[in-house]
């Protein structure tokens, strides 16, 4: 009876250390999960961060923003502003680039900071093509020619100025 | 063997502090190089490339007014706008706006300074320097007809 008693102990430390040695590792595999995951999430901004850097450099060359010929002195890095105001808010393009804003900021001349609309342009100097309601990360930017035709007693010439175009990531949380 | 023991706990304690104190200096490293803001080499090229094609308030006659890679070349023969500006003191007047208004130069900025030299086949056209030259620099040169050549730095 005694021995018994003393073999049931046993089993109840056993049980206990059992118990006691799972929830450790458990715990221990949670913790490691936990920290893989923020690595996870970190290497996600950084590769969205790096696609945003990308996109910047090359954006104003692509053909929903790029001059091609038709100002007498574009060349690389130039956006037709009158291409960009058309494609503002496009929902066809809402996912085309995978970042979370895009805008124009003119640099030079200096005018006074209001958003552009089909209403106002082009008196103004923000152009926002696009932005999503999410977490945006902090922005990359690329400077770029803002060109246009502008008319001046009656007769049409070409305008470019300086600006600066913004590209917003998505931090993923 | 109560000494001993001593010892063992001792030594144990040491070698905790020693690899505290390892894993704290990894760590103010790498958050250290987290928090830098990097100068992307793309910055210094497209800003020449973009602010050459800027259009000027000097014209030879209305409204034909000319780019800044005009102005340098209109510069170089030494000619004057129709507003009877000399188109040498435009270009300069532009270019320390435009820097002024594209780099925040200072030295709470990553930027520390640029400065921007135009240069024909024989003599220095312009030369505009804002904040402090520094050893880090990225730059970036364009090659314009007639020998003209531009020559941008962005000290860091």
């Amino acid at each position: 009876m005694v021995k018994n008693k003393s073999a049931q102990l046993k089993i109840q430390q056993m049980t206990f250390m059992l118990i006691a040695v799972t929830l450790f590792f458990v715990l221990v595999g949670l913790f490691v999960l936990s920290i893989k995951t923020y690595g996870l999430k970190k290497i996600a901004n950084n590769l969205e961060e790096e696609n945003a850097k990308l996109l910047v450099a090359k954006l104003a060359n692509s053909p929903e923003f790029s001059c091609g010929d038709v100002y007498s002195y574009s060349e690389i890095n130039c956006v037709d502003a009158d291409k960009v105001i058309v494609l503002k808010d496009r929902k066809e393009y809402a996912d085309f680039w995978k970042v979370a804003n895009i805008e124009i900021r003119k640099i030079y001349p200096v005018t006074a900071n209001k958003e552009c609309s089909l209403k106002n342009y082009p008196d103004c100097n923000i152009i926002k093509v696009f932005s999503k309601d999410v977490n945006a990360g902090a922005y990359q930017s690329n400077f770029v020619s803002l060109c246009r035709t502008e008319i001046l007693e009656g007769e049409k010439y070409d305008k470019c100025e300086l600006a600066k175009i913004l590209v917003n990531y998505e931090v993923k949380e | 063997m109560r000494k001993k023991g001593q010892e063992e706990m001792v030594g144990f304690a040491l070698i905790i502090i020693v690899v505290a104190v390892i894993l704290l200096i990894f760590l103010s490293f790498s958050l250290r190089k987290s928090g830098q803001t990097q100068i992307e080499s793309y910055e210094a090229d497209s800003f020449i490339q973009a602010f050459l094609q800027s259009t000027t308030e000097c014209a030879y006659y209305k409204p034909s007014y000319l780019s800044i890679k005009e102005l340098i070349k209109a510069c170089d023969l030494e000619t004057t706008c129709s507003n009877g500006k000399e188109s040498c003191k435009v270009l300069k007047e532009t270019i320390e706006e435009i820097l002024e208004q594209s780099w925040n130069t200072g030295e709470e900025s990553v930027y520390k300074g640029n400065s921007l030299e135009i240069y024909s086949k024989d003599k220095e056209i312009l030369k505009v320097q804002q904040g402090n030259e520094t050893k880090n620099y990225k730059g970036s040169a364009q090659i314009l007809a007639n020998g003209l050549e531009v020559k941008f730095k962005l000290y860091y």
